[in-house]
């Protein structure tokens, strides 16, 4: 970036800003192109957004993304102003989102600090000539010079003239005036002189005369200067410190004359009738202002939002989660057993109090609705079904639903790849639909809703369904069968396809099909604690649910001890505890222990095997058995006893730690509220240690 | 003397002009996103003198000033335009901006414009 002023701040609200405007952007041509017309609105918005881009990024010396703004600017300016009909929807929608797509390419690449130099001559060739086709087909090219003169003698009422001319004023002066370099617009500059100077006097000619409608004008008075001659009862002074008032001033030439030549002012006696209707107009516009300004100012009371760096939200989280800790190692200080302290405990519920309200406020600060990744979803399915000739319904329920702002980083990607996969794969071809009888535009439902400390994320399409037969043939070819064939339940040959390596598309197409997407919707989902399952119909559809935590900084915990050591399994993942009977207890031929539930055979993980922890319980029928089940997977967890359940800050395992080893099975950890640390458990990587 | 209301849809110019401005010793009062909410921070904050995007949603720079105008026939208000919008900052002038500046526009610029104007 070769700007004058690289601030950082700056540019990061020049980039958040921007990229929010793409996003309206986006939204606004969906709407359209759905409604198969740009209404006044929307193309209003549009205008605006592509305005606003324009100055901000020009100011940022962004060169490029301000030309095109300016080129779909002037575009849309045309649209809002000629109205013209039969504009192809289609094709302008085509060219904006091309547009769209340019400017998003140019923020990711100043997001990432490297030069914006995309180059958009070409896109901008191609706005201006989709504007000429748009004049021509209107007739307004051929009209123009003819309208611009009717324009020009429309225009002609800038020169006050209200006196009547008897009242000669004495003093007669010329002025030159220069404007700095680079100040721009100096013809509407000259303009504010004269209009200024209707208040001193209504007797004066100016050189250039065109001042507004020129635009030589501007040439003329940047190397010429701009030339007044005027008649006033003003001193010299006087008239110096009027001049001397323009801003930007460069340089004033003004001089004292004899007397006037008549000749010039002639001129100016057929304008006057023009300015009447002209003042007429301008009074009624200002009155339907202020009408509109009565109005709204009576809904100013709009909600005053500012942003706040996330940065700054996870340090106010990680401080609340402390708070958390430390409220319980007060208020269950081991010291207070057995002491008769009402005052004490009257205060203890007070903190207790406000610490939930606070940790519920916080929480709610990071919460953010999920409607703009929803609305993300409408333009791949846009583009998708253009490309792959599909005619398909995107359904959004419940995109108000909230979730953590880090979460819906980590849920796009795999939403992303499931509509895809669903437009693929799963919608049927136009004709094929036809001969099944169903309605020849395809579906996808995409639903949000909470459910309890979970949020339900599901991806409907009503396509072909998965073919079972399909799926096992090639989960054979790969080896990911994990069980015999005939044992497997639908549901789990179904969820096959969410191993990694697994594609049931024979053809490679551009959006989907590298056999990488599924497994990597189950990665994403894993990684925030979720859970991804599909249940399929054949012809009637299918359905991908995902689960995943409202947040990821707080979750609910079952507390284990092993020895002296603490150890925390996310509530979500256990299925039950018990202790086990000797008789159900069995010993593979590798040693390997196994326990028998309910006819299935499940492995055996000794928490104080693993993590090496001393302990007295080292018989399985003394202690306790954890079952967990993550993603299909189940397995069985030893450990002494347990504590009980409990709300937990997660924290991450810190830095010193991770850099020494990866130790298997561990998501983080936690602070009880005696003060001593527990390690939470990861159920799917236990599950898959063996 | 020094007060500046800030009025621009924008966020990003909001922030840039403020920067400008208080680096040089102005106090912005107010920020607003848009002409009507401008014209309800002009009667509240009573500024020395304002800067006015032209285009904004609800309610155009342009309107806005006549609002204004019409509120105090004193006020000093500033247009902030865009290369083409030539004859809406004129509309401008004629309904009472003291003046203007044209984007990009560079801090000097800016910071002259309103001196001078406020000078007045």
């Amino acid at each position: 970036m070769s700007s004058h002023f690289s601030n950082e701040p700056m540019l990061e609200i020049f980039i958040h800003e921007t990229s929010q405007l793409v996003e309206k952007l986006e939204q606004s041509i969906l709407d359209s192109e759905k409604a198969s017309c740009y209404t006044l609105p929307a193309i209003n918005e549009i205008f605006r957004i592509m305005h606003t881009i324009k100055g901000s990024s020009s100011m940022m010396m962004f060169n490029n993304l301000a030309a095109l703004a300016h080129a779909m600017e002037d575009l849309f300016f045309y649209l809002r102003e000629e109205k013209p009909k039969d504009v192809d929807c289609n094709s302008l929608s085509d060219l904006v989102f091309e547009g769209v797509d340019f400017i998003k390419l140019e923020i990711i690449k100043i997001k990432n600090g490297e030069e914006a130099d995309g180059n958009a001559a070409l896109l901008i060739n191609r706005i201006r000539h989709y504007l000429l086709s748009l004049k021509k087909e209107d007739g307004k090219l051929d009209l123009s010079p003819a309208e611009k003169g009717a324009e020009v003698e429309k225009q002609h009422y800038y020169i006050s003239q209200d006196k009547p001319q008897v009242q000669v004023p004495q003093n007669h002066y010329h002025a030159v005036v220069y404007f700095e370099d680079g100040c721009e617009m100096e013809n509407i500059r000259a303009y504010t002189i004269i209009h200024n100077l209707k208040d001193l006097t209504s007797e004066y000619v100016y050189y250039p005369e065109d001042i507004i409608e020129n635009d030589e004008s501007v040439q003329i008075i940047r190397e010429k200067g701009f030339e007044i001659y005027l008649q006033t009862e003003c001193s010299y002074q006087e008239m110096n410190d009027f001049f001397m008032k323009t801003v930007f001033l460069k340089d004033l030439k003004l001089e004292k004359m004899e007397r006037t030549d008549e000749p010039a002012w002639a001129f100016r006696k057929a304008q006057k009738a023009g300015e009447e209707a002209y003042k007429e107009r301008s009074k009624a516009s200002v009155e339907t202002a202020l009408h509109r300004e009565e109005k709204e100012s009576l809904s100013t009371g709009h909600p005053s939002i500012i942003s706040v760096n996330v940065q700054k939200l996870d340090k106010l989280m990680d401080l609340v989660g402390e708070m958390v800790i430390a409220e319980a190692m007060v208020t269950q200080n081991p010291d207070l057993v057995g002491l008769q302290l009402d005052n004490f405990q009257k205060a203890a519920r007070q903190l207790r109090k406000i610490t939930s309200e606070l940790q519920d406020t916080v929480m709610s600060i990071r919460m953010v609705p999920l409607v703009t990744t929803f609305q993300k979803m409408n333009r791949i399915v846009r583009d998708m079904c253009k490309k792959l000739d599909k005619d398909v319904k995107l359904e959004i329920i419940g995109e108000e639903t909230e979730v953590d702002k880090n979460i819906i980083e980590h849920i796009s990607d795999p939403l992303m790849h499931l509509v895809r996969n669903a437009l693929d794969h799963g919608i049927e071809a136009q004709e094929d639909r036809h001969t099944k009888g169903k309605p020849s535009k395809g579906t996808i439902t995409l639903e949000a809703k909470n459910a309890g400390s979970d949020v339900v994320i599901t991806v409907r399409d009503d396509g072909r369904g998965l073919n079972k037969a399909k799926i096992l043939e090639r989960a054979r070819e790969n080896g990911l069968l994990y069980r015999p064939e005939e044992e497997m339940t639908e549901s789990e040959v179904f969820n096959l396809i969410f191993l990694p390596g697994f594609s049931t598309k024979e053809k490679i197409t551009e959006f989907s099909g590298r056999g990488v997407g599924m497994d990597v919707v189950t990665k994403n989902i894993e990684a925030v604690g979720g859970t991804v399952t599909v249940d399929s119909k054949q012809d009637c559809g299918t359905t991908v649910v995902l689960k995943i935590p409202l947040t990821l900084a707080i979750i609910d915990g079952m507390n284990a001890r092993v020895g002296k050591s603490c150890f925390t399994i996310p509530t979500t993942s256990v299925k039950q505890s018990f202790r086990p009977k000797a008789t159900d207890i069995l010993t593979d031929p590798d040693h390997n222990e196994m326990i028998m539930v309910r006819g299935q055979c499940l492995p055996i993980i000794r928490l104080h095997k693993l993590y090496n922890v001393q302990t007295e319980v080292r018989s399985l029928t003394e202690g306790i058995i954890i079952m967990v089940e993550n993603n299909q997977k189940t397995c069985c967890i030893f450990a002494d006893e347990l504590l009980g359940q409990q709300q937990v800050v997660v924290k991450a395992l810190p830095n010193y730690i991770k850099k020494l080893r990866h130790i298997r099975g561990l998501a983080g950890c936690t602070l009880l509220g005696d003060g001593s640390i527990s390690l939470i458990l990861d159920a799917a990587e236990l599950a898959d240690y063996r | 003397m020094g007060k500046v209301l800030i009025v621009d849809d924008a966020t990003f110019m909001r922030a840039t002009i403020r920067l400008m401005l208080e680096r040089n010793g102005f106090e912005v009062v107010g920020e607003a996103e848009n002409g009507a909410v401008g014209v309800a921070m002009y009667k509240q904050c009573q500024p020395d003198i304002v800067t006015m995007d032209i285009t904004m949603p609800e309610m155009s720079g342009t309107e806005a000033l006549k609002a204004i105008m019409a509120y105090d026939t004193k006020a000093k208000v500033i247009m902030v335009s865009a290369m083409g919008q030539e004859v809406m900052v004129r509309e401008a002038v004629m309904n009472g901006a003291k003046s203007f500046i044209v984007k990009p526009f560079k801090e000097e610029q800016v910071v002259q414009t309103l001196r001078k104007v406020l000078s007045v």
